[in-house]
């Protein structure tokens, strides 16, 4: 209980310190409204249908956000060197990692939710899903975001010290990302065609293998990345 | 009397370079080591391994004959440390930051425990301003809070001086000396001689990652520590 | 291991690597029959083949180095992943320029999203994110250990990657020109890529022990002059 509490005290705090500044919300909101601007300019919506290409256009939209905002993952506990102050303390480091993935992974969700809103109301998509369409979304998005959100808070603790900045995270997380983006869309673009669960259930446990190995792995290589 | 803080014959390296070299102390409760020295002598590396933070190359570490592992989560709930930099969030209050390192060491009666250490600092009236709106001598004494709030038998301070006023300084000074009449054991790193020498039981003088000089603070004048302190690195080759 | 010791082992491992090698041209150029339906340009594929051989053995000596080197934290751990990493990123390289000279025969197409090509692009950038993290960490102990990291969570995300990318393609069956698994092998094409596969080894722990050797010389002289 104890650990678990650790890791909600670390969520707790990043969320309470968000929502004071607002720093990186406003910047991915902004982006995921901008980036839905460019994408309508970048497609010509008299040769393509967009509402058979809109699931990829979500997950990027979710990918270059997610890129600008959890690459400052560390960032709040870079000023004061309050990431000192977590290192010295009694804590084990893999509840600091799923305080992280918890933290960012509500934000990152808050934000998806509103790609979706942007994108139907740009795009004017249409979704013909029931409730199991949506039940079945919210599961690819969820074990989508879960996924991305555990491979970035361990390898952004690489900018930190770290001459290149946040401009190395890219560069290190972008060839892992292929599996994710490749059972995150094709579940997705199935869903808004309406097709049986049966069709989707096999991403769904691929993601769910997805996310499972990037947790232990993550939380298992997190105190090399983290510490001194 | 059993030491409370042993450091044995501890070194540490960094690409090749020898940052703490062969250093060996012992300190019984309720005494205050300063430790002075250039930039670049190892002294916050020193700190960091008596925190537990980094693992010496050789060597160990005990307080009450317990022995230190990097990884003794136990060791790390009986150290608190000071530095210059707060550690702290500026967008938290002083009690939400107080309050999330009470969760942080499974601290009983959190609240209580916060209102009693920010009373005893003089600084109750504070507590739900932000921090980064504090003035630097009410940060450094949060951060002396935050330090004590677990009850830390051995207290490690790194320039905690640095940016106080002269006002804030003398404020800071009569808390350190408090601790050691509360049988705590304190390493003081800093800069300046005369906030060093005024508390301190014992001296230490660290150079290239070694204890050139250890003694007793017999009663030292400035002037004449000055002088051995110059003295002492020339004939370090400085 | 001492280093006269390590030299005598490159030096055998590169005279049969070369030796090897004259081999293996000699077979490509002279002696395994002409593939029918590709013709001549088809022997890239005993060059090619080879090379992702190395490249992917390589990530594996890296990935297993690293995971020992965090856990024991011997230097000369690092110091082999590091080596295997480069020799690994030369492989890969190596396979990236030929993967499309082969792909313009097999699919007429310089480039395809056939899943070893793919996972060769991908595990390039994941060994230049490697070297990234070393050369740009303000602490270099620190950097070592993020390589690891880096060199870890690569090596368990290719399998991933592998099967994610083929189960894709299997939904989307592209119209090839001929076999994209390479053609079916007779006897002396074979045995002509099992000596492509040992020649290619032969060179790369030839290689391997030279640069692990002047790696260990540069960080002991690093070590002196501090």
């Amino acid at each position: 209980m104890k650990y678990l509490s650790v890791v909600w005290a670390v969520a707790r705090k990043d969320l309470l310190v968000e929502m004071r500044t607002l720093e990186r919300l406003t910047a991915m909101g902004a982006f995921s409204v901008l980036i839905g601007v460019l994408f309508h300019f970048s497609i010509d919506t008299s040769l393509i249908r967009v509402q058979t290409i809109a699931p990829s256009l979500i997950w990027m939209a979710t990918i270059f956000v997610g890129m600008l905002g959890l690459g400052r993952i560390y960032t709040i506990e870079d000023e004061n060197r309050a990431l000192s102050g977590l290192l010295q303390s009694p804590i084990s480091l893999d509840a600091l990692y799923f305080g992280k993935v918890l933290s960012n992974s509500i934000l990152l969700l808050s934000i998806v939710v509103l790609i979706l809103v942007v994108f139907a109301v740009f795009f004017n998509l249409s979704f013909p899903g029931g409730w199991l369409g949506w039940i079945s979304l919210s599961g690819v998005i969820l074990l989508g975001v879960l996924s991305f959100v555990s491979i970035m808070t361990l390898l952004s603790a690489v900018a930190v010290n770290n001459t290149m900045g946040e401009s190395i995270i890219p560069v290190l997380v972008l060839p892992l990302l292929v599996p994710i983006v490749i059972h995150t869309v094709t579940a997705t673009n199935r869903i808004f065609a309406n097709r049986p669960f049966a069709e989707i259930e096999g991403n769904l446990r691929m993601l769910a293998a997805i996310v499972l190995i990037f947790l232990v792995a993550g939380a298992s290589l997190f105190r090399f990345a983290i510490e001194e | 009397m059993i030491p409370r803080l042993q450091a044995e014959d501890i070194s540490r390296s960094f690409a090749g370079t020898r940052a703490v070299d062969g250093i060996s102390f012992d300190l019984n409760s309720g005494e205050l080591l300063s430790i002075f020295g250039p930039n670049g002598a190892g002294k916050t590396t020193l700190l960091k391994i008596l925190a537990g933070v980094i693992r010496p190359d050789e060597g160990r570490v005990s307080v009450d004959q317990n022995v230190v592992e990097v990884s003794e989560r136990l060791w790390r709930s009986q150290i608190g440390i000071v530095t210059h930099q707060t550690m702290l969030y500026d967008q938290l209050s002083g009690r939400e930051n107080l309050l999330f390192y009470a969760k942080l060491f499974d601290l009983e009666d959190p609240e209580d425990r916060i209102r009693e250490t920010m009373k005893t600092l003089g600084i109750l009236e504070m507590a739900d301003r932000f921090v980064g709106s504090l003035s630097r001598g009410f940060q450094q004494r949060l951060t002396l809070a935050r330090a004590l709030l677990h009850d830390p038998k051995v207290l490690l301070l790194d320039e905690p001086y640095a940016g106080l006023d002269l006002y804030a300084s003398r404020l800071l000074r009569d808390r350190i000396n408090s601790l050691k009449d509360g049988n705590r054991t304190v390493v003081l790193v800093t800069h300046s001689f005369e906030q060093g020498l005024e508390l301190a039981d014992r001296v230490a003088i660290q150079a290239r990652g070694r204890f050139v000089f250890t003694g007793l603070n017999e009663g030292f004048r400035l002037t004449e520590f000055e002088h051995l302190y110059c003295n002492t690195l020339q004939e370090c080759g400085f | 291991m001492n280093r006269s010791r390590m030299k005598k082992i490159s030096m055998s491992f590169g005279i049969l690597g070369v030796a090897a090698i004259l081999l293996l041209h000699y077979m490509v150029f002279f002696w395994v029959p002409t593939e029918l339906s590709m013709g001549i340009v088809q022997r890239i594929f005993y060059i090619h083949v080879p090379s992702w051989w190395v490249a992917f053995i390589s990530f594996g000596v890296v990935a297993l180095c690293s995971g020992v080197y965090l856990w024991l934290g011997d230097d000369r751990l690092d110091a082999a992943a590091v080596t295997a990493a480069e020799g690994g990123m030369i492989f890969t390289t190596i396979g990236l320029l030929t993967g499309p000279l082969w792909g313009k025969i097999a699919w007429g197409a310089w480039w395809t999203w056939e899943p070893r090509l793919t996972l060769a692009l991908l595990l390039w950038f994941i060994y230049l994110g490697y070297f990234l993290v070393r050369r740009s960490t303000l602490n270099p102990e620190r950097g070592k250990r993020l390589a690891a990291v880096v060199g870890i969570i690569g090596v368990l995300d290719i399998p991933l990657i592998h099967v994610s990318v083929s189960w894709l393609r299997s939904l989307h069956p592209e119209a090839v020109v001929l076999n994209p698994d390479g053609p079916t092998l007779d006897e002396s094409m074979l045995a002509t890529l099992l000596v492509g596969l040992l020649a290619y080894s032969l060179i790369f722990v030839c290689l391997f022990t030279v640069r692990y050797s002047t790696e260990l010389v540069d960080r002991a002289t690093q070590m002196q002059d501090v």
